[in-house]
């Protein structure tokens, strides 16, 4: 006797399962409790074992066919029996749920003349405006409550073509952004022994009729002290080679009206404080009258943007490829501090932000040489060494 | 003031009119010994004698056609269609002579007549004595057409109309007839062509017209108890229509509900209706122009089916109160 097949009730809620496959074809035998097809609600995907031993008749429903719960989809035959017409009734499946409709938008908004004539007078676009009326129309108390729309075209921006500099700068930042896999690392330092060595610097420069010392100067200064403790923060990322560079040339970013521009200070390491003031002094004022020389913005090994100048008091930057780390600078400002003896005293702290190039710089190196940086800004004697 | 019916009000003016200038005299159905068959020329045959109140056999066409050929010689006539719905017997003299001899002379002519008719339903006078045919003449240029509401209006207008230059079709209305109202004793007279503000609202304008204008009045001041405020303008004279003042009214509601004893189809309300949409008072419009209006059929003779044939006070009621809360 032919057994029919049903499609389950397999959750509390289910009305419906939709057919994924059939594991057995059309004829084909099936052992009681074999998997005979795969349904799926909405929750679940599962195996329906076949309610009986015999062969595979009347199948009534389609993969993605979608079935109410307890209809016969199939049949199975005991060997030798024949299918009866009333099996072979085709398949009753639901239509598949429509799809989310939306009512196709009225080409026009229903509303009043009165409430067109003051959604006129008020620049108020009706068709945000919701309709109180019959059948949603709007009326002219509804314009009257609805907020004015600003629809009007934006006035039109003043268009500055990128070119130059800042196309150039534009281009390098985003390829950088983009390519370069960006770590930061900020610290504190505690400027109180750097301005007094500066004042100091700037004492005898000023006796000497020398160049002021700027905190850019001196950073310079221990920024290539550093580097040259951490040659892998002054090296260059070539294929699958890390070059270690042989030159520490500082660059230092400079904010022009038409742009970004960072002119170096070659060999850094090399100069004395008094040198590199000089030069960093003619390259900034050389970079405000536009006129500095291919030379003198090219072979930066590492780069240093200070905003304290400007009040920011941390930022991070981005690297300047070929580079592998940049060094953002905010503003020296008096902090409360613990002292090594555990009292709070309020000195002049900078926060120092430096952004690497991770494929090269990992946390810990990048650790080591801030933390020597800030060793050298603490203690400038070690200038000497 | 003294306070006088619509039919006594219509009698001083012709009274007045006739002592005052001797070419106005009445002609007509059974307006001399029988004083008209609404009493409207009661006692005017005893005044005036029977050179002045002249009866006629049945015949409109010969009130008709005898008016206009008094008006063209000299006189200042008023006919009498005892019943609107025989206007149709009069109206070739009416529409095809009177209307036209003034513009086809050049302006040579003048007739100053007036045909006094009463129309309108309520009296269980059935479908050949109930007609609201004001619109065929409105549809008539060279004619004007006045329908006025209360006593005080009757008189102005009647007048007003004795004394214009061109032949009015003046409609009264059988039920309006016994309706009181303060009337001045001197004579008066009510331009033609202006339109009358009855009653002041803000919510919704209902025009009416003859004795709508009552009904509507009724019905405004019922909902006025449920704080709708409708204001009911008037337009007293069909045609030449004053529309300003019912252009201004709508500006100020933006909702407008028309009301006649006319069949809807082709009636008054149709014009008002168009007339409101081609205004300046279209942009001020919150809900459609409704018309209320008689039913397109003959008035029954059953007073239920007659009740029922045309606008009643509730009907009024219930179609403001919709259109005013937003619901139309």
């Amino acid at each position: 006797m032919a057994i029919p097949v049903i499609m389950p009730k397999l959750e509390m809620a289910q009305e419906t399962a939709t057919i994924v496959e059939w594991l057995r074809q059309e004829g084909e035998a099936v052992e009681k409790g074999e998997p005979l097809l795969v349904v799926e609600t909405d929750k679940i995907t599962v195996d329906i074992e076949a309610p009986a031993s015999g062969i595979l008749a009347g199948v009534r429903a389609e993969p993605a066919d979608i079935v109410p719960v307890t209809e016969i989809i199939a049949y199975l035959l005991e060997p030798g029996e024949a299918a009866t017409p009333e099996m072979a009734a085709t398949a009753v499946p639901l239509p598949p749920p429509p799809a989310v409709q939306t009512a196709p938008a009225l080409a026009k908004t229903r509303a009043t003349p009165a409430a067109r004539r003051l959604a006129r007078e008020r620049d108020v676009e009706l068709r945000t405006v919701t309709g109180s009326g019959p059948r949603g129309r709007v009326q002219a108390a509804d314009v009257q409550t609805s907020p004015i729309t600003p629809e009007r075209p934006a006035p039109a921006a003043e268009v500055i073509p990128l070119q130059g500099i800042r196309r150039t700068s534009a281009e390098r930042l985003a390829a950088s952004y983009q390519e370069v896999p960006h770590v930061y690392f900020t610290m504190r330092v505690d400027m109180g022994e750097f301005e007094k060595a500066r004042a100091s610097l700037n004492a005898s420069a000023q006796r000497a009729a020398a160049p002021h010392v700027s905190v850019t100067a001196l950073l310079v200064k221990a920024v290539a002290w550093a580097l040259q403790r951490h040659p892998w923060l002054n090296s260059t990322l070539r294929g699958t080679e890390i070059h270690l560079l042989p030159e520490i040339n500082v660059g230092v970013a400079v904010a022009l009206e038409e742009g970004l521009i960072v002119p170096v200070v070659q060999h850094a390491d090399l100069k004395s404080v008094s040198e590199i003031a000089r030069r960093v002094n003619e390259l900034v004022a050389r970079a405000r009258e536009g006129r500095l020389a291919p030379a003198d913005v090219a072979g930066g090994t590492f780069t240093l943007s200070n905003l304290g100048p400007f009040g920011i008091e941390q930022f991070t930057a981005i690297i300047n490829p070929p580079q592998v780390a940049i060094l953002a600078v905010g503003a020296t400002r008096p902090a409360a501090l613990v002292s090594p003896e555990g009292q709070i005293v309020i000195r002049p702290v900078l926060r120092m932000t430096l952004a690497a190039d991770h494929r090269v710089v990992d946390g810990a190196l990048a650790a080591h040489f801030l933390a020597e940086l800030r060793e050298v800004l603490e203690n400038p004697t070690l200038l000497l060494w | 003031m003294r306070e006088i019916t619509y039919s006594e009000a219509l009698r001083e003016a012709l009274r007045q009119e006739m002592q005052r200038d001797e070419r106005v005299f009445i002609i007509g159905e059974d307006v001399g010994i029988y004083g008209g068959a609404f009493g409207v020329t009661r006692g005017l045959f005893k005044e005036f004698g029977e050179e002045r109140v002249i009866d006629t056999p049945i015949s409109e066409l010969g009130i008709a056609g005898a008016i206009t050929g008094a008006a063209l010689t000299g006189m200042r006539p008023v006919g009498e269609i005892m019943f609107m719905d025989f206007m149709t017997l009069a109206s070739e003299q009416l529409v095809n002579q009177a209307a036209k001899i003034r513009f086809m002379f050049g302006g040579n002519a003048t007739l100053p007549f007036v045909m006094r008719t009463p129309a309108g339903s309520g009296t269980g006078a059935a479908a050949q004595h109930s007609q609201s045919l004001e619109n065929w003449f409105v549809h008539i240029p060279g004619l004007k057409v006045v329908m006025p509401s209360t006593p005080y209006d009757a008189k102005g207008l009647l007048i007003a109309s004795i004394r214009d230059d061109n032949p009015v079709i003046f409609i009264e209305h059988k039920l309006l007839y016994k309706v009181k109202g303060p009337v001045p004793e001197e004579p008066y007279t009510i331009p033609l062509s202006t339109s009358e503000v009855k009653r002041s609202g803000q919510d919704l304008t209902v025009v009416a017209t003859s004795v709508m204008v009552k009904r509507s009045l009724e019905a405004a001041a019922q909902l006025a108890s449920e704080g709708i405020e409708v204001e009911v303008v008037d337009p007293r004279t069909l045609k030449p229509l004053d529309a300003e003042p019912i252009i201004r009214s709508v500006m100020k509601t933006g909702r407008v509900l028309i009301v006649h004893e006319a069949c809807k189809t082709g009636g008054y309300g149709g014009e008002l209706a168009a007339l409101i949409a081609e205004s300046e008072a279209f942009d001020y419009l919150e809900a459609p122009i409704v018309r209320l209006a008689g039913r397109d059929m003959p008035i029954p003779y059953n007073r239920t089916l007659e009740y029922h044939a045309v606008p009643q006070v509730e009907n009024i009621v219930a179609k403001a109160r919709e259109l005013a809360q937003g619901r139309i």
